[in-house]
């Protein structure tokens, strides 16, 4: 363990024992985080540390709800002023009770494995490497500029509680992404390209001059493109669309604090069939390499694989341990933090479609009519209402069951039970995609996630964004 | 706690340990923060949290390079003087590795006005952070569940004090509080003999204040949305004639035109020519970083230069570019106070984890002569009223943006008709000369503005919008 965690541990333990009195249980999450990023393009080069931050949260139960709180140093004095803040606050509630759910037990560490290691990334390869994704998006002609950015982080924790209890982990998370610009007469259109996930710098090398090359040409060819098709139509997902698909319009809706608080659409039919005998949607916190993993939440539970809908049956949602308690299951290692200044909720991890057995070009001859949507770029839940809202960068149209003509920003909108019911082929392995992305919980705390899959055939409405 | 403008002296203590130690140009943003949170579960809170304590600088350090500079950042939380001195390090290093276009940089030693007619500060909030919110908290609680069938069921009230202070190597040394509001609460409806499903309407704002003396009437409006949403059809499908109201406008034009006006977006060769005709007549724009009580107003922005007000398009023509030191440089002109710290990416309530450039504050849209809403829904005749999108966060690049329709209404006759919901609405900020825009497609702009997050605007009537719906 690096020195300033080590060294802060006997004295988070202690700040953790001065809150035993007033609790029956208390734990604290300390976490440090490290970096460095580099933004390139034709204006500027601009390399940036990761900000040094470092800092402890404490949570106790008071009895009947939790407290918590937080700083931004790991100083004696800071951890004594944190605790003794908590602590007042804790004997004006008058604490009583044990906690809801499982508090855990046992000491636990464990580290990304990186094969090219970061530490031998030095800054001048950092800018190397995105000097040389910038020039391969402006080697195609008619593309003078591309932003390009390449990220290294490595993000520890440490976790105590009063049981006993003690999780360390170090992520290192590295990413690049591309964005060829097109511009013409006052127009600017871009197509991206973004590579990321939990390793060394072997997570980027997926990066080939073809696939940037390909994207710049998608670049500008979105200067040229017609209107985008409007109204309700065959939808085919790329993976990553796919992925966001089931991150946000199903996802949010398993988590479990949504079902304790009558707001998900999906309590009434949990154990009931939504989709198709192949549909299958998971969320695994312990896939090996992918942006959203982790080794344990922030309430000392191991990640784990959790398979959301099986073969088409809704059979398990995400937990915490306090609604696990409260549906009477195991908890699932689906409790995050954003960071030590943000409060545990349940969140996902990587959540995907599993791939089934359909080629790309099946799956457009039976959709026949209607738009690939690619490149997505945003999505956000409606936990209670079931609508969906998706956005891409670009699509492609679907004519006589072949690829056809590029067009601009869409939006997928429509119920998700009527979507998913709608499913009428799923993309192979072969296609299978896992992208980095960032999650909220409402409109804050954003933290790492995956969303990912293969190609999906559905139904849906579509409209420009 | 610490009074308002009292006390921090974050940026200070790191410019008195770095002062001397680079020949480079330097700057230094400090803040110390204070945090409380309730968040709520049902009609009971679920968790209080806070203190929140937090204090943190960012550095940054120009040095000269191949003929331009090299721009050194870092930030840190560990403000000891071995901290100060491995942060001016890494600053140091990565200057000598960075590259932009301005032939030199200096800083300023002016000092900033004064904040007494700024509005930054929720006094209440300040004294006694946990009793105010929890306060709030019970009114909020109270007055969403007054409704019969209608019950809060998700929700957080932030609130964050904040102490900014800003030293340079020219010898500025300056600071200001603030305090900043997040509120986020959804009411669901249910029940009933019809059996229609839940309905749900979703709040989110930021703001300088927490104000209880609206709640009762905002949480009936809410109350009755989420009513709406129960019985809510799709929209049409077509070119329709669609009323944004300042809520829905805030999400997409301060991202959009905030870049494309930028000096990040001129050194990219994205901005308009000057005077070019970006939008309908009757659309006037102004950056205001000195509205009392916004979000965004400030003494100084994030790099010492006092505040303005400035015209970002001027009777429908592109007007001026809103720049930082850097980019100003960079364009030879000279900085408009827009450097800024807030990043899409970063939460909103610190900001020293970023380096400055050049964005919008509060854009404030002229009124025009469509009066109140009332008038302006007369005055579309047959169309829709936007009340919410899921999330229309346009892209600011190519300017696109859309989302699908959380809550609107049909209108009718000149009258609000049945609720809708689903589908999609969407479009571009900003085209070609050649090209219809929806800045350009605006047809009567209200008379009553309202403040939402980092716009003043009264609503826009404008036609020919892509509706996708049934």
């Amino acid at each position: 363990m690096p020195p300033s965690l080590r060294s802060a541990e006997d004295d988070l333990g202690a700040a953790l024992r001065r809150l035993e009195p007033r609790t029956p249980y208390a734990e604290v999450m300390a976490e440090m985080v490290e970096g460095r990023s580099v933004r390139f393009d034709k204006a500027q080069i601009t390399p940036t540390p990761a900000p040094r931050l470092r800092g402890a949260v404490f949570r106790a139960w008071s009895g009947h709800r939790w407290e918590e709180a937080a700083c931004g140093e790991l100083t004696p004095s800071a951890l004594t002023t944190t605790t003794e803040a908590l602590a007042r606050r804790l004997a004006a509630r008058g604490s009583s009770g044990a906690p809801p759910g499982e508090s855990p037990t046992g000491s636990h560490e464990a580290a990304t494995r990186e094969k090219k290691p970061v530490a031998d990334f030095t800054l001048e390869d950092q800018i190397g490497r995105a000097r040389q994704l910038y020039e391969w998006g402006i080697s195609e002609p008619g593309i003078e500029n591309a932003i390009v950015a390449v990220g290294v982080s490595r993000d520890e924790r440490l976790f105590l509680a009063t049981t006993g209890a003690r999780t360390y982990q170090r992520i290192g998370r590295v990413r690049a992404f591309v964005t060829p610009l097109a511009i013409e007469n006052g127009k600017v259109e871009f197509d991206f390209e973004s590579l990321g996930g939990t390793g060394g710098v072997e997570v980027i090398d997926g990066f080939t001059e073809e696939k940037v090359r390909s994207v710049a040409k998608e670049s500008k060819a979105l200067l040229k493109a017609g209107a985008p098709p409007t109204g309700a139509m065959n939808v085919l997902l790329d993976p990553g669309t796919a992925g966001t698909f089931a991150h946000e319009s199903f996802g949010h809706g398993t988590e479990a604090d949504q079902f304790l608080r009558d707001r998900s659409y999906l309590k009434p039919i949990l154990g009931k069939t939504v989709g198709p005998e192949a549909l299958t949607l998971v969320d695994d916190g312990s896939y090996p390499g992918a942006w959203g993993s982790i080794f344990f939440d922030d309430e000392g539970h191991p990640s784990q694989r959790t398979v959301l809908v099986d073969h088409g049956r809704f059979v398990n949602v995400l937990h915490d341990r306090e609604t696990a308690a409260a549906m009477h299951r195991a908890p699932t290692g689906n409790t995050r933090r954003a960071d030590f200044l943000s409060r545990p909720f349940v969140r996902m991890t990587n959540t995907f479609v599993e791939p089934g057995d359909w080629t790309f070009d099946e799956l457009l001859e039976e959709a026949k009519s209607g738009v690939v949507l690619q490149s997505c770029t945003s999505g956000i839940e409606d936990p209670l209402g079931g609508n969906m809202q998706i956005k891409v960068k670009k699509g492609h149209l679907i004519e006589h069951g072949k690829l056809g003509p590029i067009v601009p920003s869409l939006a997928l909108s429509g119920k998700v039970l009527e979507f998913l019911q709608a499913i009428r082929g799923i993309g192979s392995k072969s296609a299978f995609e896992m992208a980095p992305g960032y999650c909220g919980k409402g409109h804050t705390d954003l933290l790492p996630v995956s969303t990912g899959g293969s190609y999906v055939l559905s139904h849906a409405v579509v409209g420009p964004a | 706690m610490t009074s308002p403008g009292g006390g921090a002296a974050t940026a200070f203590d790191v410019a008195d340990r770095i002062r001397g130690k680079t020949a480079s140009p330097w700057d230094v943003y400090g803040e110390r923060i204070r945090r409380f949170e309730i968040h709520l579960n049902g009609s009971e809170i679920e968790m209080v949290r806070g203190p929140v304590a937090f204090e943190g600088f960012g550095l940054r350090l120009i040095a000269p390079r191949n003929g331009g500079v090299g721009v050194g950042f870092a930030a840190s939380s560990d403000r000891t003087p071995e901290g100060v001195d491995a942060t001016l390090a890494a600053a140091t290093g990565v200057s000598q590795h960075a590259s932009f276009p301005a032939k030199r940089v200096e800083f300023t030693g002016s000092g900033a006005p004064g904040t007494a007619d700024l509005d930054l500060v929720d006094r209440a909030l300040w004294e006694d952070p946990v009793r105010t919110l929890e306060s709030f908290s019970e009114k909020l609680l109270e007055a969403a569940g007054s409704t019969p069938g209608v019950e809060p069921s998700f929700g957080s009230i932030r609130g964050t004090l904040a102490e900014v202070t800003y030293a340079n190597s020219a010898g500025a040394h300056s600071g200001y509080s603030h305090t900043l509001v997040e509120l986020e609460v959804a009411v669901k409806a249910s029940g009933g003999a019809e059996g229609a499903p839940p309905g749900e309407y979703w709040v989110n704002s930021r703001a300088r204040h927490l104000d209880s003396r609206k709640l009762v009437d905002e949480a009936r409006s809410w109350a009755t949305k989420a009513e709406d949403a129960r019985h809510a059809k799709a929209p049409p499908n077509g070119k329709l004639k669609v009323v944004f109201p300042a809520s829905v406008l805030s999400e997409i034009l301060p991202v959009a035109l905030g870049f494309r006006m930028s000096g990040s977006a001129e050194l990219r060769k994205m901005t308009p020519t000057p005077g070019t005709q970006v939008a309908a007549d009757a659309v006037t724009v102004v950056d205001d970083g000195l509205l009392p009580g916004a979000v965004a107003t400030a003494p100084h922005d994030d790099e010492g230069t006092p505040q303005r007000r400035g015209s970002l398009v001027d009777a429908g023509k592109s007007g001026e570019t809103l720049y930082d030191l850097l980019h100003a440089e960079a364009a030879g002109r000279r900085t408009t106070g827009n450097g800024r710290r807030e990043q899409p990416a970063t939460p909103a309530w610190f900001r020293f984890v970023s380096p400055p450039s050049p964005a919008a504050t509060t854009l404030s849209i002229r009124s025009g002569g469509g009066g109140s809403d009332a008038e302006m829904i007369e005055a579309t005749g047959d169309g829709i009223w936007l009340d919410q999108l899921g999330w229309a966060f346009p892209d600011p690049v190519s300017t696109a943006f859309g989302g699908e329709i959380r809550l609107g209404y049909r209108i009718r006759n000149g009258k609000l008709a049945e609720p809708l919901r689903g589908g999609t609405v969407g479009g571009v900020i900003l085209t070609q000369p050649s090209e219809m825009s929806f800045l350009k497609a605006v047809t009567a702009v209200g008379g009553v503005p309202s403040l939402i997050g980092n716009l003043h605007s009264p609503t826009l009537l404008v036609s020919n919008v892509d509706v996708a719906g049934a």
